[in-house]
């Protein structure tokens, strides 16, 4: 055999199957889930009534899906401001500042993020509960009644109540990007502002800050692209979209109309939307944050 | 690393919302092992902080493991999770070191494909991937789930590894080729082992969120022996709220969050290794 054929045949021997495997269980399911949107389907049966673009304009004329969506983006902004500043303060506190046992804020603040999102629900769930929850009990104790709030239950709450869980489990994560953004950052830089003699504060805003935006962008960009994709779980298992439909977000509405209702279609044309509204959110805002940059240097 | 004097005040202030976070993150978890020591009474009648009353109900424990079938939970997620890894690993591994060590065409495309799958909400893919397992027979099967899982990680996998072995260094390689191994032997016996850190790092990312799934999990599986921890943990809590079986249900959430912790503890300089390596883009 030549050496160049024995090239490409042991080239083609590796790509092969991750490239096949890739194929049917990833590329496939998102290709034909989009033409599943055009169809009239429950799923049940094995024809499909091609309907164009009907499950769009039902979805568009569909209240529910506009809460959703708005319920979504609730959460993105929120997790962005939260886990960003809360992120930042824990990652410049454990790096740049002199404290004890830095190391030990460092493990147990991430611990959330190695639990299961179905055990935080649940947990949180119970934390909430009007009367076997600590939240109101803890409450109570400021007060001569003993608070009664329905933290899951009532419609202005609810979205609220399910934003805490999320930033309580995501912190860690970005925290530990930061740190490892700021430890490398060169110490001269550093020494060089001490010697100038610049507060910590200076230091913060004119030398930690713009030199770890690179790293705090793709953060940001992660953090609304996992919310957008993924932040049905924990709404799903905390209030199943509910009461009254008020914390129904994208994915837990596609769920519960795919598997719940059997209208497979719909809750393709739900995906199709979920996809793109994330590629038009995530494009808009690297242009947005990017710009940003070109302002700072 | 130097660093200078901070104001007193500032410095209280910085312990203390370090504190307040800690309590914020270790409360819930120590709660949840008080509430599954304790019997309904005491749910019902003490404040939720109370401490569990003596004799302590360790039966909590038992009960969930035997009665719920908790411990075939545990099998099944550790069955799903390691053949997961193996085989994401395996498929991930080879596919990087082509993309990475061998320049065509075709290889630059195939990495961006690869890569931009990880921006795709898998939801979306989740109705035809029921029909596809169905029509291979792999609904209600452990292997369906490790296949489905395997898939979801090889982006994660491939975009690591990658960069891992484009940092490798080329001489030992072309060492292993004047020594007249062929290109899988080089392969195997000398890149495979020098990626050792890198192949860890991605086994125990893409481990935690393999073991963590719900999702696809519920989905694909709907027999209670198949279930996996956290599928397993999300129908427990409909039954037990409903049965007030609430000490029994908190011993669950305990139970399932230990394993995680542990490994978390042994394993944290690799796990926040995975972190930045996955990001730094």
């Amino acid at each position: 055999m030549s050496p160049r054929l024995k090239r490409t045949g042991f080239i083609t021997i590796f790509l092969l199957p991750t490239f096949i495997f890739f194929c049917l269980f990833t590329l496939y399911p998102i290709v034909k889930g989009i033409q599943i949107s055009f169809f009239d389907w429950s799923g049940r049966t094995k024809e499909m009534d091609f309907i164009g673009i009907q499950n769009f304009l039902d979805l568009f004329s569909d209240p529910i899906i506009w809460t959703a969506i708005k319920n979504d983006y609730f959460l993105v902004v929120g997790k962005v401001l939260g886990i960003m500043l809360l992120a930042t303060i824990f990652a410049v506190s454990v790096t740049r500042l002199k404290v004890v046992g830095r190391n030990i804020f460092r493990v147990i603040f991430f611990i959330p993020n190695v639990i299961s999102v179905v055990v935080i629900g649940v947990l949180f769930r119970f934390v909430y509960n009007p009367n076997l929850g600590f939240i109101n009990s803890f409450l109570s104790l400021f007060t001569e009644n003993p608070v009664q709030i329905s933290w899951l239950g009532s419609e202005n709450l609810a979205m609220w109540s399910l934003l805490w869980p999320s930033i309580w489990a995501g912190i860690g994560f970005y925290m530990i990007l930061l740190i490892a953004a700021i430890l490398s950052i060169p110490t001269e830089l550093y020494e060089a502002a001490d010697l100038d003699g610049a507060t910590q504060s200076q230091q913060f805003w004119s030398l930690t800050l713009p030199l770890i935006w690179e790293q705090m962008k793709v953060s940001i960009l992660h953090i609304v692209m996992t919310t957008l994709n993924g932040s049905f779980i924990i709404v799903w298992i905390m209030t199943e979209g509910g009461p009254d439909n008020s914390t129904q977000v994208m994915g837990s509405y596609l769920y519960q109309m795919g598997f719940r209702q059997y209208h497979m279609g719909y809750a393709a044309a739900i995906g199709v939307l979920i996809l793109v509204l994330s590629l038009i959110t995530t494009m808009a805002l690297q242009k947005l944050l990017s710009k940003n940059t070109t302002e700072l240097a | 690393m130097v660093l200078n004097k901070q104001h007193p005040i500032a410095r209280i202030l910085t312990y203390l919302i370090l504190i307040i976070w800690t309590v914020a993150v270790v409360y819930p978890l120590v709660w949840t092992l008080l509430g599954a020591l304790k019997n309904n009474q005491q749910f019902m009648l003490d404040k939720p902080w109370a401490l569990p009353d003596f004799p302590l109900l360790w039966s909590n424990f038992s009960y969930v493991w035997t009665k719920y079938g908790f411990g075939g939970f545990f099998t099944n997620s550790i069955i799903v999770t390691a053949g997961s890894i193996f085989v994401s690993l395996f498929l991930s591994a080879t596919s990087s070191y082509i993309l990475a060590r061998f320049t065509f065409k075709v290889g630059k495309a195939l990495y961006s494909l690869y890569l931009s799958a990880m921006m795709i909400p898998m939801i979306l893919g989740l109705i035809p991937l029921f029909f596809l397992l169905n029509d291979l027979g792999l609904i209600n099967n452990l292997f369906g789930l490790i296949i489905v899982y395997s898939a979801s990680s090889l982006p994660f996998g491939i975009f690591v590894l990658v960069s891992f072995f484009k940092m490798l260094p080329r001489e030992l390689e072309e060492a292993a080729y004047i020594d007249g191994a062929g290109y899988s032997r080089t392969f195997f016996s000398v890149m495979l082992p020098l990626a050792k850190s890198g192949l860890i790092s991605v086994a125990i990312m893409n481990g935690l969120t393999i073991w963590n799934e719900y999702i696809m999990g519920t989905v694909f599986t709907n027999k209670p022996d198949l279930y996996t921890l956290p599928v397993g943990m999300a129908v427990m809590q409909t039954e037990m709220q409903y049965r007030t079986e609430w000490g029994p249900l908190f011993a669950g959430l305990f139970l399932s969050i230990v394993p995680v912790l542990i490994l978390y503890i042994i394993f944290q300089k690799q796990i926040a290794e995975g972190v930045t390596a996955g990001a730094v883009k």
